[in-house]
């Protein structure tokens, strides 16, 4: 045989297409050739690597609506979506040269913000750390960096300011972030990259300050030096002593603490810029993602699993949302429920980064209609929500039609609770004091900083320790004991939605009260009974991609 | 999740090991099934399995062997249910010199796997999309080809090179960049 005619049977074979003496003829030249066979491995590892590939880029691919050989036409709409792409970006680029200017009217800025209005302090968000130790509170990815002098112990992390300036920052070191323009830094290295609209970005230490003129430098500072080696582009170097010079591309200097010049030259600082971290960090975190998607292929057979809704970045414009949870392994043969149909709310970006993988339900009349069938001792909701902002009174999470006996209500208030409600059968007939104890509210733990941040939000009906936990991220916020009279120990379901709430009357009244949620959904799990503190935080850890 | 609770840091340390055996995994199980569309089914169940009996695993002895020992195990069951409309498979003396060959491979699988987007940045984008539609679909080749709109011997054809040439670049990237073995 060939090497091709033996490549040309190895194809037939992985494709399911080869004709019965071909094959024998191949398991023939396997059976006694130890080469045919490592090159069989070889071409069937290349078949894997290619899938995998394949996974993550098929999405980004034109649907195929007509042959291949018949593109010429959405070749042009493709096109068209590009120059969409781009021109979108060219009204931003456009628009954010204004901003810095606008700093200068702060007075009058300040002015445009109402009293009430929801705000947040802080000039830059913490876009990514590897290792990261800092001293105090740790800090969240997509988080804000909080003002005054910030030290991080060890590991790298990625600082994005409002001005456009992306920061990579080693520790140890000690730094303040006191504008969008300015940074301080007491001790530490750094790399900065400045983009047009940032020109002028200041970075002192105690001996001067470098005013960037435009792109790339890196600084490496301690109590007796500081060094400032420009990677691209030019910068301005003002030391204490008032000293002006310029530096350009490839070169450096180093000063004393007392800001005199100790070195014509510095060494190269070697520290990856925002871009190489990131891609780093996405390597880690597909490797985080597989594991997820382990887990969850493990999660299936969970028995007490009813419902779990993902939503395949790969199945392009569908309205129906498969439930993964497998009735396989029920052995009270208890039914699980349907898949999902969705309504109105939009494909976006998951927490994973992948297009298409999660729903919007921003958009007026959104939801996802589901039907979970049986009566349970206990339940146990979870999902992993994006959430833009809290705007109507109740923001709902998922609730059953109606509000009718034995029925769970789970939504988030305005004012950043939880709410949690299984309806008592005959509750009507209890004094109204009474009647307010069927809901378990969690105190307010959202804030408009955590605005467009992926959070899992968990809450457990416990029947048998008659008790109601409400979790974000793992973590317990609150317990409180269930009221003897209010005990609900079966609990139903029936016809639902996710995000949305469908009222008694919305079959034939068209008026409806708004209360979808402004915010995105990429994972939803509902378990008959009672789910673990421990398997809940573990939940969390393997499906944050922030894990770290 | 599991069921039966065991330790957790046990249970962390079986998925991490499971996770990194998923490629060598799926090798193996496909190495036995070739072009067997059920494959993927029955690599799901060999995870379930492994889960399942992951009590019985010996910290410190070889995963990978084990883990393969349960997959081979799920093939031959795989195999008994479809006995019926039996598909074309290896003789049992073939399956189980492949069985010991790949449990003992060492994977460079990372490495191959850098290797091929290299060498897939040289291909022609038509070239590249229509790799990267047929690896993600599942359908048999005849209803892929018509939905690309050729006939089923040219995207045969077409395949068949574009693989080629991928696996030379590939040995040579490895061999340049001193990998291979």
């Amino acid at each position: 045989m060939t090497p091709d005619e033996q490549s040309t049977l190895f194809d037939a074979l992985l494709d399911g297409d080869i004709s019965e003496a071909d094959f024998l003829r191949l398991e023939a030249e396997l059976s006694v050739d130890a080469e045919v066979r490592k090159a069989y491995y070889r071409r069937l590892e290349m078949d894997l690597l290619l899938e995998e590939v394949a996974a993550e880029e098929a999405h980004r691919l034109p649907p195929v609506s007509e042959p291949l050989t018949q593109r010429t036409l959405s070749r042009g709409l493709w096109w068209a979506g590009l120059l969409t792409a781009i021109a979108a970006g060219l009204i931003l680029v456009v628009a954010m040269p204004a901003d810095p200017a606008d700093q200068n009217d702060r007075s009058e800025l300040a002015q445009t913000i109402q009293k009430n209005e929801p705000s947040a302090t802080g000039f830059a968000v913490l876009s990514g750390q590897s290792d990261a130790v800092w001293e105090g509170e740790p800090i969240d990815n997509g988080g804000l960096l909080p003002q005054g002098e910030l030290h991080l112990v060890s590991g790298l992390v990625h600082v994005e300011l409002f001005s456009g300036v992306q920061m990579v920052i080693r520790g140890d070191a000690v730094f303040s972030i006191d504008s969008p323009m300015q940074v301080s830094m007491r001790k530490g290295s750094a790399r900065a990259h400045v983009p047009e609209p940032a020109h002028g970005f200041r970075l002192k230490t105690g001996a001067g300050e470098v005013v960037d003129l435009g792109t790339e430098f890196t600084v490496d500072v301690d109590e007796s030096r500081s060094s400032v080696k420009v990677v691209d582009g030019e910068v301005e170097l003002r030391t204490r002593e008032a000293e002006v010079r310029r530096l350009r591309d490839g070169e450096g200097v180093e000063l004393a603490a007392d800001g005199s010049l100790a070195k014509e030259s510095a060494d190269d600082i070697a520290l990856i810029g925002p871009a190489a971290f990131q891609d780093a960090l996405a390597e880690r975190q597909s490797d985080h993602f597989r594991r997820w998607q382990l887990a969850t292929e493990l999660l299936r057979n969970d028995p007490r699993l009813m419902a779990h809704y993902l939503v395949d970045p790969d199945q392009g414009w569908s309205r129906k949302l498969i439930n993964r949870a497998s009735a396989a392994g029920r052995v009270n043969g208890t039914a699980i429920a349907g898949d999902g149909a969705v309504v109105a709310a939009t494909r976006t970006q998951d927490r994973w980064g992948r297009d298409g993988g999660a729903l919007d339900f921003s958009r007026m009349g959104s939801r996802v209609r589901v039907v979970v069938p049986g009566e349970h001792r206990g339940l146990t909701l979870m999902c992993w929500v994006k959430i833009n902002s809290l705007d109507r009174w109740y923001n709902s999470l998922f609730l059953t039609d109606g509000h009718e006996d034995r029925e769970p209500h789970w939504q988030l208030m305005n004012d950043g609770r939880l709410f949690f409600s299984v309806k008592p059968p005959e509750i009507d007939q209890l004094p109204p004091s009474e009647r307010e104890r069927q809901v378990f509210h969690s105190p307010p733990f959202w804030e408009t900083s955590m605005s467009g941040q992926w959070i899992m939000l968990a809450t457990v009906y416990d029947v048998d320790q008659k008790l109601v936990t409400h979790y974000v991220n793992g973590e317990p916020i609150s317990r409180e004991s269930i009221p003897e009279a209010l005990l609900v120990e079966s609990i139903k379901i029936g016809s639902a939605s996710i995000c949305n709430w469908s009222e008694p009357m919305y079959r034939s009244d068209a008026t409806f009260v708004v209360r979808n949620l402004n915010g995105c959904v990429d994972e939803f799990a509902l378990f008959s009974g009672a789910v673990s503190h421990e398997e809940i935080t573990s939940l969390y850890h393997v499906g944050n991609p922030n894990e770290r | 999740m599991n069921q039966h609770r065991t330790d957790d840091s046990a249970d962390s340390a079986i998925v991490g090991l499971l996770t990194e055996c998923q490629l060598p995994l799926r090798l193996y199980i496909r190495a036995l099934l070739p072009g067997d569309p059920a494959a993927g089914d029955v690599i799901q169940q060999a995870n379930a399995k492994i889960w399942e009996k992951r009590g019985d695993f010996e910290p410190g002895t070889h995963f990978k062997a084990w883990a393969m020992a349960i997959a081979r195990f799920e093939v031959l069951n795989h195999r008994k249910r479809q006995a019926r409309d039996a598909r074309l498979h290896f003789s049992s003396e073939l399956e189980e010199t492949v069985a010991a060959e790949l449990a003992e491979v060492n994977d460079d699988l990372a490495e191959r796997q850098a290797a091929l987007r290299e060498c897939m940045q040289s291909l022609k984008p038509a070239s590249r999309e229509l790799l990267m539609r047929r690896y993600a679909s599942q359908q048999p080749l005849a209803e892929f080809a018509s939905q690309v709109g050729r006939s089923v011997g040219g995207v045969k054809v077409t395949l068949h090179r574009l693989r080629t040439a991928l696996a030379e670049c590939i040995e040579r990237r490895l061999v340049a960049t001193g990998e291979t073995e």
